[in-house]
């Protein structure tokens, strides 16, 4: 299908469940980053029964126009292409095309596990700074490979698993400090502006507070050092930037226990907001706003500020109902099974 | 294809499947028990250039820009696909060293996670040898610019920085 959201304002996307309204929202995110904005494994990115996904998209700054190709498969890598050129690095398409997803979902953000709120500041990370891209990618796989490394090991330290390990981390103490520093920053940043458009949102006097919390002490390589007998017996990598945590909070309160579920979503809108602005404020590029049927779980006051709140720019809407009230649809499509009918 | 084709092809292929041997001092193809670069006198034996794949020797013979040996260690370092020190033919590089007078070891894997661990890990290996080891330049490629540069790259980039000579 062939889509054409209007430069400026909000392109409004309707259709029944179903009808493939998310998976253009996925198809726009995922050029900008190879990641699935859901999360979803590979596979489910290809429609069943076909042999691969195509994402064909022209992205306009000023006058510049930029082609991105990617085409996927189940397995495998991606082949990607920018203005018919291959492209070797994730960064060159973050440069290309950011964007800030709203879903349903991101409940879990607040909800869920600590690797959701990691996952959400290191996508602020690379598209603040594209040139970080490579070291998430890093840091993933060093993790995979020390990992593997432990498994085989058997909770033995041989000679050889000693020298080994020794250089696997090097590489993550490398790699890892540079992500983990990077995002104290970022976050350190998205601080004022997340408490600002919670306290908006919520109706509240309180504000939100952000802090990250290391997983070690001192520096990382000394740290695996430590945790090597630990790691060699549970198989696994104990420090790191992926054993690390965003912690939040509002008036003292930790959003993931204490606040009701209405406040949470508040504080995940907010988390989206404040990461958008400091993206644009780095990128010095706004990005283009997903909204996966952002408004369906909010009540009306809550929709009606985060429509105040939501910055100017280009912004695609998906939804099952009609708009939010107060929304103003510069363009309306309209799917029905994966096909634009109007 | 004609069936003449067809059969010469068939030939070729076993031809060169019956005649290719690997070299028994670096582990590159060749013709015999050496290869060509090995039975070549006027190369120089004192430096050795570590490769992961005989086809990296093809790129490197290709600046003409290196007179001296090679060693392919046949991949690198890489749990995930269960290759270990023991999987490369590391053990075979250190044997080389002293009997051939190695005076520098050049450390060639490719500037990806795997080839860089693999060239600190030899590094290592190496350092109580007490010879000189070298690691290929990696940074901004030539004509490169240095906005689109990433982090990473740029960092090392950095770290391999030299005098610029008046």
């Amino acid at each position: 299908m062939e889509l054409r959201p209007l430069a400026g304002g909000l392109t409004v996307v309707t259709g029944e469940n179903g009808s493939g309204k998310t998976s253009l929202l996925e198809a726009i995110a995922y050029a900008g980053s190879l990641r699935s904005m859901r999360d979803s494994p590979r596979e489910s990115l290809v429609r069943i029964g076909a042999e691969r996904a195509v994402v064909r998209l022209e992205a306009a700054d000023g006058a510049r126009r930029t082609l991105l190709e990617i085409e996927l498969a189940p397995r495998g890598r991606d082949r990607v292409l920018r203005n018919r050129q291959r492209v070797g690095r994730v960064q060159e398409l973050v440069e290309t095309l950011r964007t800030t997803v709203f879903s349903p979902d991101d409940l879990e953000i607040v909800k869920g596990g600590p690797e959701r709120r990691r996952a959400l500041l290191d996508d602020v990370v690379v598209a603040a700074r594209p040139g970080l891209a490579s070291t998430r990618q890093v840091v993933e796989r060093v993790l995979r490979q020390r990992n593997t490394l432990l498994k085989s090991a058997g909770g033995r330290l041989s000679a050889e698993v000693a020298a080994t390990l020794d250089v696997w981390d090097a590489q993550l103490a490398g790699a890892g400090t540079q992500l983990t520093e990077a995002r104290e920053a970022l976050l350190e940043e998205m601080g004022p502006a997340a408490s600002a458009a919670f306290s908006q949102l919520a109706g509240t006097e309180a504000g939100l507070e952000l802090s990250y919390r290391r997983s070690y002490e001192g520096d990382l390589g000394s740290a695996l050092a430590t945790g090597r007998t630990s790691d060699l017996r549970r198989e696994a990598t104990t420090v790191g930037p992926h054993r690390d945590e965003l912690l939040i909070s509002s008036a003292g309160l930790d959003a993931r226990t204490r606040l009701s579920q209405g406040r949470q979503r508040c504080v995940t809108l907010a988390l989206r907001l404040a990461a958008h602005e400091v993206v644009a404020r780095y990128a010095g590029t706004t990005p283009v706003l997903l909204l996966d049927d952002a408004f369906s779980e909010l009540d009306e006051r809550t929709a009606r500020a985060l429509l105040e709140e939501l910055p100017p720019g280009q912004a695609i809407l998906t939804t099952a109902g009609g708009l939010p009230p107060g929304a103003k649809a510069s363009g309306v499509v309209h799917l029905e099974g994966g096909r634009i009918v109007r | 294809m004609t069936k003449e084709d067809a059969n010469r092809l068939a030939r070729a292929i076993v031809e060169v499947k019956e005649r290719t041997t690997i070299c028994r001092t670096c582990f590159n193809v060749g013709v015999g028990e050496r290869c060509a670069i090995c039975a070549d006198e006027r190369r120089d034996p004192t430096v050795v250039c570590v490769v992961e794949d005989p086809r990296d020797i093809v790129a490197i013979e290709r600046t003409r820009e290196f007179r001296g040996r090679y060693h392919v260690l046949g991949g690198a370092l890489s749990p995930i696909e269960g290759v270990g020190p023991d999987q490369l033919r590391i053990k075979e590089l250190l044997r080389r060293i002293e009997p051939e007078r190695v005076k520098e070891v050049i450390l060639c894997t490719n500037p990806n996670l795997e080839g860089e661990t693999t060239a600190m890990y030899l590094a290592k290996q190496l350092a109580p040898l007490g010879l000189r080891v070298t690691r290929i330049a990696s940074g901004l490629p030539v004509g490169g610019d240095l906005e689109y540069a990433d982090e990473l790259t740029l960092g090392r980039a950095l770290e391999g920085r030299r005098e610029v000579q008046p």
